[in-house]
């Protein structure tokens, strides 16, 4: 084996003359281009999935018709809620910019896709950031809809049932469900974007880790 | 300091760097001919490695070598900045611009392992590749090992995991 691989050396090198050749004005030309590398990728996805949630935390809710004695509690939990969701998107840019720029090229291959690795890392744990307090803002909003102002045809079937705790308990998992359903569907929607995007990445860095052990 | 000069540097900063890259192209293209199967996409990945390289270049100190410097940005660009396209892995013509065989080029014994050789490389993973490319450019342990960013101890386990690889791929 070894003679063979000096054998395609050999070759390799003597295969040099029939490489292209590019003149001085085709090189120019390029150096202006638009890069298309993955990196570039990560950096608009990770700008979209900023926008996105932002975008949707200006939607209004209408806590302020709420009335009665949680009304007060309710609405304090949700300015906490949306104060703290400020911060920690200004966190997240922050240290998103700060991992963005450490990219380069001329790191050794392991460090360059560890640090990419690490960009993508910082957006997706936003996302579930932000995935944990849709969750905790719909808990939130349901409480409110159902012991500030419950809709009268849950009230009657619940009065049908004679208040049992069983009708209150089924309420209360069909609200959990569908917390979890909206939430899957929003977990499956990133992980396949960051799959697509870094499987490669992922199994290259994989294989350099797996030799340091 | 005043547009003038400025501008006056960047087209001297263009001027170096093209011209270094037009001298040391073939580095770019034998990564090229290694990671990719047909000439669109050796074409592709030539101007993104092009585009790292400029983009990296005003950082470049001088200290090292610009071949050595451009290995690493053009193994970094194929390896981990490049994306494929589907489309294009699918097509298995290994035809690449330095494998390109004449039909009559490969016909006594030794011609015939050659090609069975570079068929293999060409099946290897990323890293792998790397490997081997390393070695066939004459690079020693303590550059690979630097520019993959593993110990030398484990560059030499890898080149000798890669070695057997290709008999198995050559022998099944």
């Amino acid at each position: 084996m070894m003679d063979e691989l000096e054998l395609l050396k050999k070759d390799w090198q003597k295969k040099e003359g029939q490489l292209p050749k590019l003149s001085y004005d085709q090189i120019y030309r390029m150096i202006w281009k638009k890069s298309s590398s993955i990196v570039k990728w990560i950096f608009y996805i990770s700008i979209a999935e900023f926008l996105f949630w932002i975008a949707l935390s200006f939607i209004p809710t209408n806590t302020d018709e709420l009335q009665g004695e949680g009304a007060a509690f309710l609405r304090g939990l949700e300015n906490v809620l949306e104060v703290a969701s400020y911060l920690v998107i200004i966190y997240f840019i922050y240290k998103f910019y700060q991992n963005y720029r450490k990219i380069s090229t001329t790191d050794s291959a392991r460090d360059l896709m560890k640090k990419i690795i690490r960009v993508r890392k910082t957006v997706m744990l936003y996302v579930w950031f932000n995935l944990a307090l849709f969750a905790i803002s719909m808990i939130v909003v349901l409480l409110e809809v159902l012991i500030l102002d419950p809709p009268q045809a849950l009230t009657e079937k619940i009065s049908a049932a004679d208040s049992n705790i069983v009708a209150w308990l089924l309420v209360g998992l069909f609200f959990m469900a569908t917390i979890l359903f909206f939430g899957l569907i929003l977990g499956l929607f990133y992980r396949l974007i960051y799959g697509i995007l870094l499987k490669r990445l992922n199994l290259n860095y994989r294989e350099l880790k797996k030799l340091e052990i | 300091m005043s547009k003038s000069t400025d501008q006056a540097l960047n087209k001297d900063l263009e001027h170096k760097f093209v011209t270094e890259l037009e001298n040391n192209q073939n580095i770019v293209h034998k990564v090229c001919s290694l990671y990719t199967n047909d000439r669109e996409s050796h074409n592709d990945l030539f101007q993104e490695i092009t585009i790292q390289l400029w983009k990296a270049y005003p950082k470049f100190r001088g200290d090292a070598k610009f071949s050595t410097w451009m290995y690493r940005v053009a193994l970094n660009t194929a390896i981990t900045l490049y994306r494929k396209s589907k489309k294009r892995i699918k097509t298995q013509d290994y035809e690449s611009v330095i494998f390109k065989i004449k039909a009559n080029e490969y016909d006594d014994t030794e011609e015939r392992q050659l090609k069975l050789m570079y068929d293999a490389v060409k099946q290897l993973g990323d890293i792998d590749k790397a490997l081997v490319f390393l070695y066939l450019e004459d690079k020693n342990y303590t550059e690979i090992s630097e520019t993959l960013g593993i110990s030398e101890v484990n560059a030499r386990v890898k080149m000798n995991r890669v070695k057997n690889k290709l008999r198995t791929i050559l022998n099944p």
